[in-house]
């Protein structure tokens, strides 16, 4: 029984975490229809400039740190967008051309940190430190705050997208981009702040796991992968497809690192991806589309 | 004259060029980096076949060139089989593999192809150091993997001019094999309809599935081809082959030569190999230029450099229509003008 609820525990903290790490992955391609291939080295670009900010070069609490980064990898999202993908999106092949020009992006990230910070891997301190205990159950303070951190992450995102006018705009834009920019949504807009809101969302994330899996140049696509495994489980585009798909695998991880080892989750994701892929291509929420 | 008949001739032209170049080199550095040229000649164009002709997003090619090059040495090493069975029996090996990547991933639609075979590129790796046991030997790689040798012949990696005729011919027959059989004939002309109009092409009873997982294998085989060749001639087989430099360098050349544009690719795979060789200087800092140079060629020059022809191209049919002389359009020009070599 106690083991039962620490592998619960676990699980859902850790899908928590991967569910906010897939959103942004999901919410590009949803509203851009736009595979970003940069997603797991924006992840540890984040990660660095967290470190930085904690250790490398000034002292900041990492909570701080997590606060001043929120503005700064919305811009770099922003920015990305603008010089990377908006001039792409005239052209005839835009698709094929978008995921080259983000696969090439993702390895200048990736050379820029390993010129900037060297190979060896780096670890960040965790936001809280210590074990609480509930009841017979004990789990770290940092697996609780993660926890709850990042389903408010989620749930601000959902209020966000649901009840806020932009975050509407946002929606109907994934739905149909025609059709948006005809009512007068600024769909250019719309595709930066859903960048913006994807960078940062990555930044949350890498904060949240870099203490236990390491910062280094290359650490970017485990977590991509894994994104990439939840968003296509969930089905493209569909943010609740994520939610559910997300929590699903993460209690998956956690029964199979205890159960067997850390080394297995991979081959498992693959497992139940292909057989989700074999019975339902779509993913679970996810519709064609174009 | 028709084009592709033109292309035909500056094709066996190129390659006698080439043919009758090798003992003026004289170099061996120089003669080995055009054997690299010419294996990546071979990987790139059946890449162009996949990503180019056929629209298929896949990005699993360094993967299929791994799996030729560990099965060809493999089989040498492990087996004892003569390298000259061993080369083809890995372009079937890696034929296979393709058919295996190709078979779940192709009923689903573009950006699932990606990832998924994105996927199959990031968990070789892995796969290859934990496969000891079968003999993949580890994260060290093969080591001593035997030259190739017909008869009395030994392609020794010093064996440079050897390599040189062996790698053209290699080449030569790939890219004939790929552009001049398959992409102009019954199937060319039916994936390119099927990439340009999915509906239309179905309308004229393409089997979209059962084209493009041909396609698919027949592109892997070759890829598995040349895989093994580099195998052989380098001696060694390390993961690594499926590193950020190695996929970089695919990127550029097809992105650098425009994707369907024959013989953009090929012109693509020339440029990067010479010019990753001249970088050689600049250390650490090559990945980021390569990356960079993926990221800027992709916004600049959206069809590589055949942009700069097809502009001519264009002009001079606009002339031609002013005079009465156009060319009745074919399916292919129909569709989509700019995919005709």
């Amino acid at each position: 029984m106690q083991q039962v609820l620490e592998i619960l525990v676990s699980g859902l903290s850790q899908g928590a975490v991967y569910c906010v790490f897939a959103l942004g992955l999901s919410l590009v391609y949803g509203t851009s229809r736009i595979l970003n291939f940069a997603h797991g080295s924006m992840y540890m670009t984040a990660a660095y400039l967290a470190w930085l900010l904690t250790a490398g070069w000034l002292t900041l609490p990492v909570g701080v740190a997590l606060l001043v980064l929120v503005p700064v990898l919305f811009l770099f999202g922003v920015g990305v967008e603008r010089l990377v993908i908006r001039p792409l999106r005239p052209h005839a092949n835009w698709k094929t051309a978008t995921m080259m020009a983000t696969l090439g992006f993702a390895f200048v990230l990736d050379n820029l940190n390993l010129v900037l910070f060297g190979p060896t891997s780096i670890t960040l301190a965790p936001l809280v430190e210590g074990t609480l205990a509930l009841g017979p159950v004990v789990i770290s303070r940092q697996s609780a705050v993660t926890l709850v951190l990042a389903v408010l992450v989620v749930a601000a995102l959902q209020v966000f997208l649901t009840h806020s006018a932009f975050g509407r705009a946002m929606r109907a834009v994934s739905q149909d981009m025609t059709g948006a920019e005809m009512v007068g949504i600024r769909v250019g807009r719309v595709y930066a702040a859903s960048f913006g809101i994807s960078a940062v969302l990555a930044g949350v994330a890498a904060v949240l796991l870099s203490p236990v899996y390491l910062i280094s140049p290359l650490g970017g696509w485990a977590p991509f992968l894994k994104a990439f495994v939840i968003v296509v489980f969930g089905g493209l585009g569909s943010t609740q497809g994520v939610l559910y798909a997300a929590f699903i695998l993460g209690l998956v991880e956690a029964v199979v690192v205890a159960e067997l080892s850390a080394s297995w989750t991979m081959p498992i994701w693959f497992l139940v991806l292909l057989t989700v892929l074999m019975v339902r291509p779509r993913g679970l929420l996810g519709s064609w589309g174009d | 004259m028709t084009g592709e008949t033109t292309a035909r001739l500056g094709f066996l032209a190129a390659v006698t060029a080439f043919a009758i170049a090798a003992p003026l080199i004289g170099d061996s550095y120089i003669l080995h980096v055009m054997v690299l040229c010419f294996i990546w000649v071979i990987v790139v164009s059946a890449w162009d076949l996949v990503m180019g002709y056929a629209g298929i997003f896949n990005f699993a090619q360094l993967a299929i060139f791994a799996v030729g090059g560990y099965a060809s040495g493999m089989l040498a090493i492990g087996t004892g089989m003569p390298p000259v069975l061993a080369v083809p029996l890995a372009a079937v090996i890696a034929g296979a593999f393709g058919l295996l990547i190709a078979l779940p991933c192709l009923r689903l639609r573009g950006e699932y192809v990606a990832l998924f075979t994105f996927a199959v590129h990031l968990a070789l790796p892995t796969l290859l150091e934990k496969g000891r046991a079968w003999g993949t030997g580890g994260a060290s790689g093969l080591v001593g993997v035997p030259p190739i040798r017909i008869g009395d012949l030994a392609f020794t990696t010093s064996n440079k001019i050897g390599w040189y005729y062996l790698a053209l011919a290699a080449a030569a027959i790939s890219v004939w094999l790929i552009y001049f059989v398959v992409v102009q004939g019954r199937w060319g002309r039916a994936f390119v309809a099927l990439r340009d109009s999915e509906a239309f092409a179905r309308s004229l009873g393409i089997d979209e599935y059962r084209t493009k997982l041909k396609l698919f294998t027949l592109s892997a085989a070759v890829t598995g081809f040349g895989g093994a060749l580099y195998a052989h001639y380098v001696g060694v087989m390390t993961p690594r082959v499926l590193g950020n430099e190695f996929f970089l360098m695919v990127m550029v050349m097809l992105s650098i030569g425009g994707l369907g544009r024959f013989p953009g690719a090929i012109f693509g795979a020339f440029l990067v190999t010479v010019g990753n060789e001249l970088l050689r200087e600049a250390g650490q800092y090559r990945l980021l230029f390569l990356g960079a140079i993926v990221v800027l060629v992709v916004i600049l020059l959206p069809n590589g450099v055949s942009d700069l022809l097809t502009r001519r191209k264009k002009a001079a049919a606009a002339k031609n229509i002013e005079i009465g002389k156009a060319d009745v359009p074919t399916i292919r020009s129909g569709v989509n003008p700019s995919c005709s070599p």
